[in-house]
């Protein structure tokens, strides 16, 4: 008697389990590690103090005279890869003594050049009230404008803590604006004409693609660097949702792409959005080849793509540093930011897309992992199967 | 370095540069392809890229930048790969159409 396979294993969900269980306990894990020390930043502050005396979450330096030195309290803040905490020290007479990154999870190349900017250097010495009203010159760093913005919060945040208790002046957190910029108003506009375009003929919706793609290379790739990284998925996978005011552009394309997926079974932000997936298909055009791999060896670098995309995540996880985890060389050609390792693979990816459709789309980008898993759930959810073959068209 | 400033090397330079481009016109009229003045300032234009891109890695590796040698030779590296073969798809243009008008060569006298 034939014995047909067994429903589960057949399905995948055993896989599901797997991925599941290892992605949970590897973010309890992460979850679990103690927060940082600040006793030594605060030291480094007050080089000064002999003593420290610590009271809800102020901390009073003293010297071995026993006379107060001053305070220090630390402040937390959303980063653009979660959050940030930055410990400020504030003598006697007001002003500030120091300031200090203890902790961040931003992009090292990027966090890099805030810290080297001149903020910290032009804050000591001057009055808190000062620095919390007037010192916002790191604000807009090139190409980090979201980690200089957490450290001035962070900043204004600790000097809050401590300006109510000590000094008796009590300053109002300010306020955030909502940011509805043209990066939003094109990223809507997008998402609307790509899905618009689904009944217009062959033709004009090839050409509105191409619009639409040359419009998300440019604006959302060149000017603002703003794709769909694994930074931003895992960031949100472990539980990380920065402020909607300052990252409105990207909970619309997150939102975007996964609706897309859920309903219409397909990536719109992958084939008509995605600036690097448009500066592949660009270049592919100058090629003018398309060569087809073979079944097996497209099957296998997807699954290699996928214990990529799995291993990056784990490690995200467990380190809470999604930032690390980042391999795109996405700022390496927006920015010109990247590793060297991510200059190579910018090199291989662009130099492959003359003769091969979209090769990281295809074979090497964490977005398509997550498009093939929403496509398997919409899949299991409404019983339709999608024609593709986890290959991008 | 003294090679790269004495006039020999760029007296071989020239040799080289020459060479390149007679070969271009010797390699496209034996395959019947046409060269009109547009290719000619697209391969200079390119030959130039291309330059500035060996160029730009030698002087950062001259001057102990490997840094700058390895990421700008790979921006530079990609711009040349792209813009050649999109160069070499644009030389091609032509092939079989019968545009002696257009070529710069002499043109072949019947037998």
């Amino acid at each position: 008697m034939k014995r047909g396979p067994r429903p589960a294993l057949k399905n995948g969900l055993l896989r599901y389990l797997f991925v599941i269980a290892v992605l949970s306990a590897a973010l309890l894990y992460g979850s679990s590690r103690s927060g940082p020390d600040l006793m030594p930043h605060i030291r480094e502050i007050f080089p000064l103090a002999a003593s420290f005396e610590q009271s809800d979450g102020i901390y009073s330096a003293f010297s071995d005279q026993n006379d107060l030195l001053g305070w220090a309290a630390a402040g937390r803040a959303s980063g653009f890869g979660g959050h940030m905490l930055v410990v400020v020290g504030i003598d006697t007479t007001g002003e500030v003594a120091g300031a200090k990154v203890v902790e961040h999870r931003e992009t090292p190349l990027f966090f890099r050049v805030v810290r080297s900017s001149e903020f910290f250097g032009a804050i000591r010495g001057r009055s808190f009230e000062k620095v919390n009203y007037e010192y916002s010159d790191i604000v807009g760093v090139t190409g980090a404008t979201r980690s200089s913005e957490a450290i001035v919060a962070g900043v204004r945040n600790a000097i809050t803590r401590v300006s109510g208790p000590k000094f008796g002046v009590h300053m109002p957190a300010p306020e955030r604006p909502f940011e509805f910029g043209i990066l939003e108003v094109v990223v809507l506009l997008l998402f609307t004409v790509a899905v618009a375009a689904a009944r217009l003929p062959d033709s004009l919706r090839e050409v509105l693609r191409w619009a639409s793609q040359v419009t998300g290379l440019l604006v959302i790739g060149f000017w603002k660097n703003s794709p769909i990284t694994i930074a931003k998925i895992t960031s949100l996978m472990s539980g990380y949702f920065p402020d909607i005011q300052s990252n409105l552009s990207l909970y619309l394309l997150i939102a975007g792409f996964m609706l897309t997926v859920l309903v219409l079974g397909r990536s719109i932000y992958c084939t008509h959005i995605c600036p690097f997936g448009a500066a592949q298909q660009i270049i592919n055009l100058i090629g003018g080849k398309n060569i087809k791999l073979p079944i097996w060896a497209a099957r296998l670098m997807i699954m290699a793509r996928n214990v990529i995309v799995f291993t990056a995540v784990v490690a995200a996880f467990i380190t809470v540093q999604p930032a690390l985890t980042s391999y795109e060389p996405f700022a390496t050609l927006f920015a010109l930011r990247g590793t060297v390792l991510q200059w190579l693979l910018l090199l291989v990816v662009m130099v492959t897309s003359l003769f091969i459709h979209r090769p990281w789309c295809n074979f090497l980008c964490p977005v398509r992992t997550c498009e093939r898993v929403l496509q398997d759930i919409r899949r299991r959810s409404t019983g339709l199967r999608e024609a593709s073959d986890g290959v991008c068209e | 370095m003294q090679l790269f400033n004495s006039g020999f090397f760029w007296f071989f330079e020239g040799i080289l540069f020459c060479l390149a481009i007679i070969g271009l016109k010797v390699w496209a009229e034996d395959r019947s392809i046409p060269m009109p003045f547009w290719k000619w300032i697209a391969f200079a234009v390119w030959m130039v890229l291309f330059g500035f891109t060996v160029a730009f890695i030698g002087t950062s590796l001259g001057e102990n930048e490997v840094n700058a040698a390895v990421k700008g030779g790979i921006l530079f590296g990609i711009i040349v790969a792209i813009s050649g073969v999109g160069l070499w798809r644009l030389i091609k243009i032509g092939i079989g159409n019968g545009e002696e008008g257009t070529q710069t060569g002499p043109e072949e006298r019947p037998a």
